[in-house]
């Protein structure tokens, strides 16, 4: 059989080279055949109608043997797709509108799975990674948190049944000092198991073990990142052996770590990895191990458990100063292991906290598909009516109904591929631009982002779905219409409530987009309680050591940047005024004749003329000024929120409270209240701050300069870093921003959630207009004659423009009607996006509604007015 | 393939068979093949040519024949169809599967 087979794939293919050949002979085989079959019956005119007549239709003949000899399934293909090609260029709208549309609809879904399954699904590239887990800490109220405390690493190494291995990466940013330039690092302080438990290897040189990583070791080692190797070495392979600076001390590179490894944080790669041994107090750490093999997860986690408990008992010390409840809240944490085989869970937590956003995104795009489905089957329908006079004949003409549908069928495959191939370029484009909005920096990121088998069938299967399921419908009802209904009215209803579903989905999207812009609109306008312009931040770090040479460098500093022309005010702080929120505080106010009360809030030092210059008011008392030094009495400020909060009506002047434990309430007296502002970020609740001078504590060994300058004021930036150069030539100055920029950088996502739903709900509005378009069209050349007969009786131009319009509105009514309930359900979703307004918004709404109608009404106008400057007679004719 | 045939009188397969059996006496074209069939059946056995030709073409794809072009007795170019290897074991194949079930269905007829 298979012999047979190929024999006859042999012949065909030569059949197919020798194609006339094939012809000719069939040809005159069979006139052989006939001429002997004359010349049986006399060879005369007569005879040879008559051997004609015996032997039936050759051209039958000939076409079933010439089928026997081709590849006929391929062939018909060839033929369907250059048909298909033909007749798709012959309507270059329609095809383009179709295609674009799936593209965007394939690509934007694409690019999102793409994105899930980047930051979610995709394995570790190391050894093993479905053994890592990681440790995470559960406190009472439900948080979870991924910093352990560093003890908890060292008793997790004493285990000996769960683990085979456990290690620790703590983070820091030691200031580099390269080439004159101090600048920030980000170094991973790891465990010396870090290495050898992930089983990578150094691109080049030695990765570094437990040797290295000892309080004594001789010298100090590092590991650097391809990146900063690239960066800072210019790839020069004499790296290996070379020093670097970080904080003042000098380390080793002894390996450079090949481009592919980003530690177990997708979502940042260090510069460098040191040895943990080299901090002395690493404070809190990320802890991961791998589980033995045999032992499960919920094993390992009661094994551990005890051990946790010690680290968190033997921490019972430093929690001397805080109120019995956070002690008590400290020591009842609890252990989770979760598995860590696609990594650590910076990235799939910064996922989590935005998972809401992703999720609508999700929800918009597949939405967004969705319509673009609608009206490709709605553009097919109307195509295959309007080809039903082309369908009808060719039926009429003996096309076999299945090899019809096929070819429509082709055309629709053709079109969902194209859609297809097309969307998977807007996904590589879609997901850098997804990525760039979700993750801080998006080049400190090791994000692999090339499309795998998975994605491209993933992108593949939905627009070949999406061309069968909505392409194979029309073309059985075109086919089925026949020759006497090539009318093709009977779809119109189901085209009819496709189009309202379509133009109600549009509406979700209309709405969805009106709120995020408003939102967006509110968040950038809110009142933060100071002022925002012409305000400029800088982190300052002096080499500096001493305290008393400390102080000389804050107070030249303040003397040099006051005196600089185009400052009009500038002030030290512990934090900056706007972007940190402070540090979080425990306090105890005094409460004469009962015991302190104890409160949380945020607190900030700062220095005098510091109000002025971020521009809060001073409600009552006074500011800080030149007497609040060292040995002068203990002073603070409040806000408003603190004061109404735990005085009420009283006045809070003179009031005291203290931060360091229940006995110290006496400790600072306050002499002023000011006005509330955001101090973290624009979406914060207000919440309780306390202010201390920044001279009475011991000088730190950074602050945030807060200028104030005349005029735009990052032109003032150079010769700022000029002045503070000139006092200390190592000094690391860092984060140059204003206010609007710490703002916009907080509201990425908002602002990408804004873009994006606008994109879409323009896309969707775009492909809803084009939907109603082609119905009214349609509906018009069908009306013709009808129309004609109107304007022969008497109707106006205005009575037939109403007549179409008509129709159109009775659309958009009913695409509202479906849209309108359904944005409302869908706004509910999107509330936690939305800042200072309601999702329910009656304006978004009413706007959505108008935009809707007015682009509705403009799209069935065009083919309205057409009909109404019909020629009576012509129209008449026209059947 | 689509290629569904009109067998006219004859059950597809013994067309087949009757083909083989006819070209086994030496390289014949169509007309004569047909004439043959018809002669020898006593015209009983009618083959028409929309049956025939795509016959005599599949059993060529399928290896069972082979054709040239040879010149007829009226001098006319024609094509000759002549029985390969593999048709003369077929052939064999199919006599003998003949011969078993017309004797089957006589032992019943007659028993009967």
């Amino acid at each position: 059989m298979l012999l047979e087979r190929l024999s006859a794939s042999w012949l065909r293919a030569k059949a197919l080279i020798h194609r006339r050949k094939l012809d000719r002979d069939l040809d005159e085989e069979l006139a052989f055949h006939l001429a002997m079959r004359a010349r049986k019956y006399g060879d005369d005119p007569a005879a040879h109608r008559a051997a004609r007549r015996q032997f039936g239709n050759p051209t039958r003949i000939r076409e079933t043997c010439r089928e026997l000899w081709t590849f006929a399934t391929l062939e018909t293909l060839w033929q369907d797709l250059r048909y298909a090609v033909r007749t798709l260029a012959r309507t270059p709208a329609f095809s383009v509108v179709a295609v674009l549309s799936l593209a965007l609809g394939i690509g934007a879904n694409t690019a999102l799975f793409s994105l899930m399954d980047v930051m979610l699904l995709r394995a570790l590239p190391v050894k093993n990674p479905q053994e890592l887990v990681e440790f995470v800490r559960a406190t009472p109220d439900g948080a979870m948190m991924t910093n352990l405390p560093y003890p908890v690493f060292e008793y997790f190494r004493r285990d000996r049944g769960a683990l085979s291995d456990v290690f620790a990466i703590g983070w820091s940013r030691p200031v580099l000092r390269a080439g004159g330039v101090s600048r920030r690092a980000s170094a991973h302080e790891v465990s010396g198991s870090f290495f050898p438990s992930l089983g990578v290897q150094a691109l080049m040189g030695r990765t570094f073990g437990p040797d290295d990583d000892r309080a004594g070791a001789a010298n100090r080692v590092a590991v650097i990142s391809y990146a900063f190797w690239s960066r800072q070495f210019g790839r020069d392979p004499s790296a290996v052996g070379a020093d670097v600076h970080l904080s003042g001390e000098r380390f080793t590179v002894v390996g450079i770590m090949p481009p592919e490894f980003f530690g177990l944080d997708r979502g940042e790669v260090p510069d460098l990895w040191v040895p943990l041994a080299v901090d002395p107090d690493p404070g809190e750490v990320w802890v991961l191990g791998r589980l033995r093999p045999g032992v499960s997860v919920e094993r390992a986690r009661a094994r551990l458990e005890p051990l946790f408990q010690q680290a968190l008992e033997s921490l019972r010390d430093s929690f001397k100063l805080s109120p019995e409840r956070e002690r008590k809240k400290f020591l009842s944490q609890r252990l989770l292991v979760n598995r860590a085989t696609e990594g650590a869970s910076g990235v799939r937590w910064s996922y989590w906290e935005y998972s809401s956003t992703m999720k609508i995104l999700i929800g918009l795009t597949g939405l967004v598909l969705l319509i673009a489905c609608a009206n490709l089957a709605n553009l097919l329908m109307a195509r295959s009516a309007a080809r039903s006079r082309e369908i009808g004949i060719r039926l009429a003409l003996g096309a076999g109904r299945w090899r019809l549908v096929r070819q429509l069928m082709t055309e629709n495959l053709l079109l969902a591929l194209a859609g297809g191939a097309l969307g998977l370029l807007v996904a590589g484009w879609g997901h850098r631009l997804l990525l760039g909005f979700l993750v801080r920096d998006p080049l400190s990121v090791a994000l692999d982002f090339r499309l795998d088998h998975r994605l491209l069938g993933f992108g593949l299967a939905l627009s070949v779905a999406t061309g069968l399921l909505f392409g194979l419908m029309p073309a059985i009802r075109a086919t089925r219409a026949g020759m006497y209904r090539q009318r093709g009215a009977s779809n119109l209803p189901l085209a009819k409530s496709l189009l309202a579903i379509q133009i109600g989905l549009s509406m979700v999207l209309l709405v969805g987009a009106g709120l995020a812009a408003r939102s967006l609109r509110n968040l950038g306008a809110a009142d933060l309680g100071l002022a925002r312009e012409s305000l400029l931040l800088m982190d300052v770090r002096p080499a500096a050591i001493t305290p008393q040479a400390r102080q000389q460098f804050w107070m030249e500093l303040t003397r040099r940047v006051s005196g600089l022309p185009g400052v009009r005010s500038m002030a030290l702080a512990g934090d900056a005024v706007f972007g940190n929120g402070g540090w979080n505080q425990t306090v105890w106010i005094d409460r004469p004749g009962e015991p302190a009360q104890d409160a949380k809030v945020s607190d900030n030092l700062v220095s005098p003329g510091f109000f002025a210059t971020a521009g809060i008011p001073i409600l009552t008392g006074r500011e800080f000024g030149e007497r609040d030094r060292e040995n002068a009495p203990l002073v603070a400020l409040v806000n408003q929120t603190f004061a109404r909060r735990f005085f009420g009506n009283e006045n809070p002047i003179g009031k005291r409270f203290g931060d360091r434990g229940q006995a110290s309430s006496g400790r600072y007296e306050i002499v002023g209240v000011v006005g509330d502002a955001k101090y973290g970020s624009v979406r914060e609740q207000t919440r309780p701050m306390v202010y201390h001078p920044l001279w009475q504590e011991p000088p730190r060994a950074s602050f945030v300069v807060h200028v104030r300058t005349v005029s735009e004021p990052t032109a003032l930036a150079p010769s700022l870093r000029r002045e503070i150069l000139a006092i200390d030539g190592e000094a690391l100055i860092s984060e140059v921003r204003t206010l609007p920029q710490v703002i916009r950088r907080q509201l990425r996502q908002d602002r990408m959630f804004a873009t994006l739903a606008s994109f879409f709900a323009l896309l969707a509005l775009a492909l809803g207009a084009i939907g109603i378009y082609g119905i009214v069209a349609y509906r018009v050349a069908q009306r013709t004659a009808e129309i004609g007969v109107r304007m022969a009786l008497g109707a106006q131009r205005g009575d037939v423009l109403w007549l179409i319009m008509r129709e159109t509105l009775v659309l958009l009514a009913a695409g509202a009607a479906i849209g309108v309930p359904a944005a409302l359900a869908a706004a509910r979703l999107v509330k936690s996006l939305l800042f200072g307004l309601n999702p329910w918004d009656p304006p978004t709404i009413a706007g959505a509604t108008a935009v809707l109608f007015a682009a509705g009404a403009l799209a069935g106008f065009l083919p309205a007015r057409r009909a109404a400057s019909i020629e009576p007679t012509l129209a008449l004719r026209s059947e | 393939m689509g290629a569904q045939d009109k067998p006219g009188d004859m059950v597809q397969g013994t067309l087949d068979m009757l083909v083989l059996k006819t070209v086994a006496r030496g390289a014949m074209h169509g007309y004569a093949i047909a004439e043959f069939i018809q002669a020898t059946s006593n015209n009983v056995l009618r083959v028409e040519e929309g049956a025939l030709y795509p016959a005599l073409h599949r059993l060529e794809l399928r290896g069972l024949l082979a054709s040239e072009w040879g010149v007829s007795e009226n001098n006319r170019r024609a094509k000759y169809y002549k029985l390969t290897g593999a048709g003369r074991k077929q052939l064999t194949a199919e006599s003998e599967h003949w011969n078993r079930m017309t004797s089957a269905i006589a032992l019943v007829m007659d028993t009967a």
